[in-house]
């Protein structure tokens, strides 16, 4: 009986998931190719090979379905190492993406709540209320979540990680391999840290090799590693398509696009991916196509996405001519492409994933604002204050007083948290973004 | 009457309330008025219209409780609403379970065992949404009258979705569903449901054990304790005078304090 | 209602202003020190006094306001007003270590848009301990060091650093035995904290008559009457305390992160930095500190049943992620051990709240 499951699971998992899959692709870009299903008075549709992302993640989910079958699985944190345990052959799942998968499908409130009346608090980072809600109950969009043989946090995106990631390795009993980088106060990270990330990196490594049941392969760790910095090169590459005006590709659409980027780099098929999105970005540069049909003013977004209202947020500033054309927290998965270095894996990885926007200070932040200000010609700044993440949101105050007084860019801070919508004032946003955009039209 | 032995006195946000009881507990006189803001004074006029009520000119044993339980100077003792309420609960409706109580100022969930003892609780005292001043603030802006406030919202064929469970989002919403032209019945019962499902959150947090009892002003609306059925899937059950189990659960601890032992329901 | 205790007068404890102006004129640097883990004995080396920041309460925290988002905790809020209001002025450097997101931000803040008139130092805190932990906590400690002598225009020598390590370990070994026995001295709740909470400003010398002092007073005979743990970040608002004695209950053993998660045993290496690091990271299991949950709810549970405690009070700041998170598993663990125990969630600038109170109150009553 067992086997016969198995090979329902392998059929449903390979074959004939990955088929409805396709067959669901290719009807969406007929519908794509035809221009209909698309409604939108400002907003250009989206990238054709927006459906092709999709079903990229959605073919991830499905196989995870049954991951537990034949691999081992790791849930592991969004700026981790990640290219260690892609060379382990481990099956990978961004509990933080799979929350944003929750956000959007507007189903976040719901699971926090299963969390909150287990006893965690409202005040707790609602990526990781929504997870452990759908924990505890079982529920979740993407069908079924394989359970972790791993988890593997990196603090580099905030110290909430670590706490959750205990709760977690608590309740499923499932061993912990944490990879603790030092915040980095100054322009650079002292020697000692990166000495102390490597070490760890190295010491992680048979750990992991002990729980994937294989050693690691230096050659494949390269390859990882180069399909990695090329995936992040051309995302970098496709961002900065967006200097011209009108930028090609908003920053809404690029909240839903980087998925790969995050959760598959260090595959071959993400590489295709952004090289065919770099050709159509190109092409809509070509035939002088905007994301925003009549772009008047261009914006930068820092902090998360408001995830369960990513489409009225662009349609609300599409309405008044404004696209959202860079922000800090797409282009953290493009700007470390550098760093990476196949031939030193070890060391390159520990600066990498010592330099994301969230592990620098709030200075730090504000240059890079800066310069994306000049780098896109940008006239306006939505700083999205995140109740839930503390370490992107702290210094906003600082960072719009100084853009606003140091580059005359005038920058408004909304009040929100990017997965829990009771936190989100639909009428007061409307107003002050309304607002917003009356003051850049002057 | 001078059959009462002893008496509670709770000093809510919203109402002061007194009890006596006789012996074996069983409650036989009792006061409610609007609190005011000069509590002492009210409460010498309360305890003072207790005597006369009843003959008895001390109006002792006598314990307090609620939010001015410390202003009540008469008193022998001062409790907790928390194990007040446990008491009077318990004598009333003789069984253990978990206690709901919606007050003017916080709200409570408190897991009882089979004795009535106390065995967890959950206080929402930091958020004017899981409490009767949400829905008296709602109502009065709506131009509904409190009384009818449950029976409105029971009516509404439509509910209307606050996705704000805090009380200040929540009056910035409803402004803006009135001005799209949503109704006041479907707000109303969009306001009962995101109450109670507050509630259901606290319940969750000490664990429902049924049966689920309802007490405080809130339970004589109809709609709270109708929707907290639907969302818990419980059968509610709503004590006489729910609104005075506070001062009742003070008045049997003072019965106890003279060594008597309240009986049955 | 605790009539046997405090008959003795209480040893008296300076006023930081006072013991700031002392320890300048005699030519010492006053370090003001954020939560929660530093090293003590670096700091001393140096002749810098240092004086911790927990808040402090009931400072204007609307200074903060314009700087700070209102979802941050009101310690790390407290520290920035008091810093923005002159609070501390008499300090010479600001040392900001690592505790968690809000104090990493602050201390970036200091460093970028408030840059206050004294240095600030950043310390950063591993979270992965021993080996790789500890040596990295020792370089951040060999690169602390550095700064300091460039502030100070000093450099102690290495048997100078570890004299100053030797001397801080006495006062760390008191400061554990003055913990331990608790349950007979003669103090209530507030007057316990009044005094060993005179850890975080005192000068070494100070500190040990002190705790020595505390250790000679007279043993209480009668056990206290509802004996309870309290756990998080720090007892404030000190009135916390006080209601705790009024209820007649009375706090035997702590998990405050401020107090009992830093009776740090010394260190072993021979190597200053390294004896340093190795004690820091040798106290009791802290949240922060990214100690797994099932060590805390060990710790708590060891801690109440030693001490015959009948529940415990988790006393939270509210917005403090890291104790956040680990509550629901310790309080079920604490459940299923037949421990009570309840949540009062705490702002440092409201005085305590009659919610607050009331919920206390009936805990106790509950426990009683």
């Amino acid at each position: 009986m067992k086997a016969l499951g198995d090979l329902r699971d392998y059929a449903v998992a390979r074959v004939v998931g990955p088929a409805a899959l396709r067959v669901q692709r290719w009807g969406n870009q007929w519908r794509a190719w035809r221009g209909s299903g698309w409604e939108s008075a400002y907003l250009a549709p989206p990238l054709g090979v927006a459906v092709r992302g999709k079903e990229m993640v959605a073919r991830h989910w499905l196989a995870g379905r049954y991951a537990n079958r034949d691999r081992k699985v790791a849930w592991i944190t969004s700026a981790a190492p990640v290219e260690l345990l892609h060379a382990l052959g481990f099956f990978i799942v961004y509990p933080e993406n799979h929350g944003a998968i929750c956000g959007a499908a507007r189903v976040a409130v719901d699971l926090s709540c299963e969390a909150e009346n287990a006893g965690y608090s409202r005040d707790l980072c609602s990526y990781a209320r929504t997870d452990l809600g759908s924990l505890f109950s079982g529920r979740t969009p993407v069908g079924r979540l394989p359970m972790p043989d791993l988890l593997f946090a990196c603090t580099n995106i905030c110290q909430t990680v670590l706490f959750w990631y205990r709760v977690l390795a608590h309740q499923l009993r499932v061993p912990l391999v944490l990879i603790d980088t030092p915040f980095v106060y100054f322009e650079t990270a002292p020697e000692h840290a990166v000495a102390y990330v490597q070490r760890q990196i190295e010491t992680s490594v048979p750990v992991l090799e002990k729980i994937a049941g294989r050693s690691l392969g230096m050659a494949k760790l390269k390859e990882t590693g180069t399909l990695s910095r090329e995936a992040a090169h051309l995302w970098m590459e496709i961002m900065q398509r967006n200097a011209h005006q009108p930028a090609p590709i908003s920053v809404v659409d690029q909240f839903t696009l980087m998925a790969p980027v995050v959760e598959m780099r260090g595959e071959p098929a993400t590489v295709d991916f952004y090289a065919a999105m770099l050709r159509e970005v190109d092409g809509r540069i070509a035939e002088g196509v905007g994301a925003v049909k009549d772009e008047r003013h261009r914006l930068l977004w820092d902090n998360l996405p408001i995830w369960y209202r990513l489409k009225d947020v662009a349609e609300m500033l599409g309405a008044g001519g404004a696209a959202l054309v860079a922000s800090t927290y797409t282009n953290a998965w493009g700007e470390l492409a550098d760093l990476i270095d196949p031939e030193e894996p070890f060391e390159s990885m520990a600066r990498t994933y010592l330099y994301p926007i969230l592990n620098r200070g709030t200075g730090h932040k504000l240059k890079t604002m800066r310069r994306m200000i000049d780098q896109y010609s940008l006239d306006g700044v939505l700083l999205h204050s995140d109740r839930s993440c503390k370490p992107y949101s702290i210094g906003q105050l600082d960072q719009r007083d100084r853009l606003a007084r140091e580059t005359g860019v005038p920058a408004l801070l909304l009040e929100a948290d990017h997965n829990d919508s009771r936190c989100y004032s639909e009428a007061q946003v409307a107003n002050r973004v309304a607002a917003f955009i009356e003051t850049l039209e002057r | 009457m001078t059959g009462i032995r002893a008496w509670g006195i709770d000093v809510g946000s919203s109402t002061t309330k007194i009890v006596g009881v006789e012996a074996g507990g069983t409650m036989c006189l009792h006061l409610l008025e609007d609190s005011e803001p000069r509590a002492e004074e009210q409460i010498v006029r309360m305890l003072q219209r207790a005597a006369a009520a009843s003959g008895d000119q001390r109006v002792r044993p006598l314990v307090a409780t609620g939010y001015g339980r410390k202003l009540v100077q008469q008193a022998d003792r001062v409790v907790t609403e928390i194990t007040c309420h446990a008491r009077g609960a318990y004598r009333a409706l003789g069984h253990g379970g978990t206690l709901v109580d919606v007050g003017g100022q916080d709200s409570k969930v408190i897991k009882l065992g089979p004795q009535g003892e106390v065995l967890d609780f959950a206080m929402n005292d930091k958020c004017a949404a899981g409490t009767g001043r949400f829905l008296e603030n709602t109502c009065r802006r709506l131009g509904v009258d409190l009384e009818r406030l449950g029976e409105v919202a029971l009516a509404a064929r439509d509910e209307a979705t606050l996705s704000s469970t805090c009380t200040v989002f929540a009056e910035s919403e409803i402004v803006s569903l009135l001005a799209h032209g949503v109704g006041v019945e479907p707000i109303l019962k969009g306001l009962h449901r995101a109450l109670v499902q507050r509630l259901v959150a606290m319940i969750h947090t000490v664990g429902l054990t049924p049966p689920l009892m309802l007490s405080g002003g809130v339970a004589r609306n109809p709609a709270v304790a109708r929707l907290l059925e639907a969302e818990t899937g419980e059968t509610v059950v709503v004590p006489p005078h729910p609104q005075l189990l506070g001062a009742f659960g003070a008045a049997l601890v003072a019965l106890e304090s003279v060594g008597e032992r309240p009986g049955k329901p | 209602m605790q009539p046997d205790v405090n008959v003795a007068p209480l040893p008296s404890i300076p006023r930081r202003r006072d013991l700031a102006r002392a320890h300048h004129e005699r030519g010492g640097l006053v370090a003001a020190v954020l939560p929660i883990h530093y090293p003590r004995a670096l700091l001393r080396a140096f002749g810098i006094l240092p004086m911790e920041v927990w808040g402090p309460p009931n400072v204007d925290a609307a200074r903060a306001a314009s700087r700070l988002q209102p979802y941050v905790c009101s310690i790390v809020r407290n520290a920035l007003s008091f810093l923005e209001s002159g609070g501390l002025q008499i300090a010479d450097l600001l040392i900001v270590p690592h505790a968690c997101d809000s104090l990493q931000g602050l201390g970036s803040v200091l460093l970028d848009f408030v840059h206050p008139a004294q240095p600030v130092l950043p310390l950063y805190l591993p979270r992965n301990p021993a080996p790789e932990g500890t040596a990295f906590l020792a370089d951040e400690f060999r690169a602390l060091h550095q700064r300091l002598a460039e502030v100070t225009q000093r450099t102690p020598s290495e048997s100078e650093l570890m004299q100053a390590i030797l001397d801080e370990e006495v006062a760390d070994d008191l400061l554990r035995r003055v913990h331990e026995q608790r349950p007979t001295l003669p103090l209530t709740t507030f007057d316990f904290y009044h005094l060993v909470r005179a850890r975080e400003f005192l000068p070494l010398d100070s500190f040990v008559s002190l705790a020595r002092a505390i250790l000679a007073m007279p043993a209480v005979k009668s056990p206290p009457k509802i004996p309870i743990v309290l756990s998080g970040i720090v007892p404030e608002p000190m009135d916390m305390l006080r209601a705790v004695d009024e209820l007649g209950a009375s706090v035997i053993a702590d998990d405050l992160a401020c107090c009992g998660r830093r009776l740090y045993p010394a260190g072993r290496s021979r190597d200053p930095f390294m004896r340093l690091a190795e004690s820091l990271l040798g106290g009791s299991p802290d949240s922060t500190r990214g100690s797994p949950i099932q060590d805390r709810l060990d710790h708590l549970l060891g801690l109440a049943h030693s001490t015959g405690s009948r529940g415990v009070v988790f006393h939270d700041v509210k917005f403090c992620e890291p104790e956040l998170f680990d509550l629901p598993v310790l309080r079920r663990g604490l459940r299923d051990a037949g421990l009570p125990s309840i949540t009062v969630e705490v702002d440092l600038n409201d005085a305590v709240s009659h919610q607050a109170r009331t919920r206390l109150e009936a805990f106790l009553e509950m426990i009683a």
